[in-house]
């Protein structure tokens, strides 16, 4: 096994990176396993996107390492870009230029002589307006043709920025699966999302930043394991005929013998379980929201 | 910098180019002046050389010239008016036929022969009035060179005419719009659009994306400036001189225009850079169209460096070795203009773009 088939496919050292005197990451490490979903979770100016233009070769860290299939980023850059994918948030495609044009271009430039543009468009599907400029596309499939150029090279390293932003939720859940087959077939996904819901459903991990900082790094169920609460809801007729609801902490020892006693007197009409969602988690480590 | 990314970005801006209206701008404008030009000055719809005469014993001369159609012939009555209406330049020529002018050809003598030739005319007309008349004096005599024509300028030899002088001004705007602006104006598109960042971070560094808009600049700026020329019959008559110097002066103009792209980071910068230093850039051809101004103060000006060499072949029939040190000046500046290219893509591609 060579040495980057045996290295993590990012890892990421006590990084740190200034606009002048403001301090946008301060210290993040991180590593990305292959076949890995990474959730990047944070608010607008928190350093998603810092991070992200260091980890593909935008921007030099003022301090710290970053290794892409164990090549250092800056000093391999031509390697390292051969071998990773980005689907950025700004639909930067051309739009004089149809889908087909695109999707070619950006093959010559990684060196792939037969691309196979119709299969990626089919996947995206975008095949029956393939040849159609991109400037008459409308935002969601402009995502969608972005999401294919990202594949275009088949990438090892995936990094995707709000990639299901603007889509329908039909087009949004077959991105999804993409995102899913790909990391399945071996690809590192490093997704930044305001979406925890896509978040929670597709990332292995997550990790929480604000301001330059991580504060949480872990599976999105041991994070709600840690910070957050479970709970039942039973609602009942009485024999009033009046209904009660009485909501039940799960994590707790009384909670069996509270929940027997709730389902004994009166008939009970519903039981919910309810879970913190990632966003209350995300508000427990941090102490403050996404906006 | 790898060759297969630029040649890919290259194919890729050749074939979007035609569907940008500032590329379609490029090829219109210097098109559209030259047709205004040519409009202006008459030269539309060029028809051969007026050739005036004065005939005092029924030529045959003036029968061979008609018969030839290759002069448009105008008869006058008096030699002083002929001379006045060549010297004014509304006529290329004039020819003085005496009485017996036919009979002592005929007979074998040598009579003399006075050609005036307006300072205004074009070289290929002089040439076209001088040959025509020499054949048809020679059909008359049966013999071979059977006069020796005196050619007479009236007016200074050094007259060019103003039509001749605006066409560094069409190619100065071929200079500017296909050489500078569309390379910037395409960089700075690609920075706007997000897409520069696009390529970057594939295989393809900013040193290909640069490279690649320099050569389209240069490209653009050779078929234009070709083109100018030709439809304004300037080649000159060294044509290869001129394809090498606007060849080698193409690089300064596609270099500069990287520049600007790279100093402006948005539309509006690159509109107000190019506004502000559009007159600079332009100001050592007004020279041209005014000869009586002292032209040393044109060549004060960087761009003089790269127009002249194209005016002295054009209009002074210099070859390569006349304009060599004006070319090498213009290389010498493209070697600063690589070195600050390098410098400010440095910093473009070190900073959030």
């Amino acid at each position: 096994m060579s040495q980057s088939q045996e290295a993590k496919a990012i890892e990421v050292s006590d990084i740190e990176y200034s606009y002048g005197s403001t301090k946008a990451v301060r210290g993040i490490s991180f590593s990305v396993d292959r076949g890995e979903i990474f959730g990047f979770l944070g608010p607008n100016g928190a350093g998603k996107s810092t991070t992200i233009k260091m980890l593909t070769g935008q921007l030099i860290p003022r301090s710290g390492r970053i290794s892409i299939l164990g090549m250092a980023v800056h000093g391999h850059s031509a390697e390292v870009h051969q071998r990773i994918g980005v689907c950025f948030e700004e639909k930067n495609l051309y739009l004089q230029m149809s889908a087909e044009e695109n999707l070619r271009f950006f093959a010559s430039l990684f060196g792939i002589r037969r691309p196979d543009v119709k299969g990626l468009l089919e996947r995206v599907n975008l095949a029956s307006r393939s040849r159609d400029r991109v400037s008459t596309y409308s935002k969601g499939m402009r995502q969608r043709l972005m999401m294919a150029r990202a594949l275009i090279n088949e990438p090892d390293v995936l990094f995707l920025d709000e990639p299901t932003d603007g889509l329908d939720p039909v087009s949004a859940r077959a991105i999804r699966t993409i995102i899913r087959e790909k990391a399945h077939e071996g690809t590192a996904v490093v997704l930044t999302t305001h979406d925890m819901y896509e978040a929670d459903e597709l990332s292995d991990r997550v990790a929480f930043i604000t301001e330059g900082r991580i504060h949480a790094i872990d599976t999105p169920e041991n994070l709600k394991l840690k910070h957050g609460s479970r709970s039942v809801t039973v609602r009942r007729r009485m024999r009033d005929s009046e209904v009660e609801e009485l909501r039940l902490e799960l994590d707790t020892d009384t909670f069996s013998r509270k929940l027997a006693e709730a389902t004994a007197s009166g008939t009970v009409m519903t039981i919910h379980s309810e879970e913190a969602t990632l966003e209350d988690i995300f508000v427990e480590v941090t102490g403050r929201g996404l906006e | 910098m790898r060759v297969r990314s630029v040649i890919c970005i290259l194919k890729k801006d050749l074939s979007v180019g035609p569907r940008s209206p500032i590329v379609l701008f490029a090829i219109v404008l210097p098109v559209m002046l030259t047709l205004i030009l040519q409009l202006v000055f008459g030269t539309l719809f060029e028809s051969p050389p007026d050739f005036g005469y004065v005939d005092r014993g029924a030529s045959d001369v003036i029968v061979e010239l008609r018969a030839s159609e290759s002069v448009q012939l105008h008869r006058f009555e008096s030699e002083d008016e002929l001379r006045d209406v060549v010297r004014s330049g509304r006529l290329d020529a004039g020819l003085i036929l005496p009485a017996d002018f036919d009979d002592e050809i005929r007979a074998g003598s040598r009579p003399p022969l006075q050609l005036y030739i307006s300072g205004e005319s074009y070289a290929v007309n002089r040439l076209i009035v001088t040959v025509s008349s020499i054949d048809a004096i020679r059909s008359i005599s049966g013999a071979e060179s059977p006069v020796s024509t005196e050619v007479i300028n009236l007016g200074s030899d050094e007259d060019i005419s103003l039509a001749t002088r605006f066409v560094p001004v069409i190619a100065m705007y071929a200079f500017l719009i296909a050489g500078m602006f569309v390379p910037a104006a395409s960089l700075v598109d690609e920075r706007e659009r997000g897409t520069l960042t696009a390529v970057t971070v594939t295989p393809a560094s900013l040193g290909d994306v640069l490279a690649a808009k320099l050569i389209f600049g240069m490209l653009l700026t050779i078929v234009m400036t070709l083109i100018t020329l030709w439809m304004n019959n300037a080649l000159g008559t060294n044509p290869t001189a001129m394809i090498l110097v606007i060849v080698l002066t193409s690089v300064f103009w596609g270099q500069l225009g990287i520049i600007v792209g790279l100093l402006a980071g948005n539309s509006q910068a690159l509109f107000a850079i190019v506004k502000a230093s559009g007159a600079l850039l332009m100001a050592p051809v007004i020279f041209y169209l005014f000869p009586d101004w002292p032209q040393w103060i044109a060549s004060l000006f960087p761009t003089y460096w790269a127009i002249d060499p194209l005016w002295q072949i054009m209009a002074n029939d210099a070859g390569f070795p006349d304009v060599i040190g004006s070319v090498a000046i213009v290389l010498g500046m493209s070697v600063i203009l690589a070195f600050s290219i390098v410098v400010l893509g440095r910093r473009l591609s070190l900073r959030h773009q």
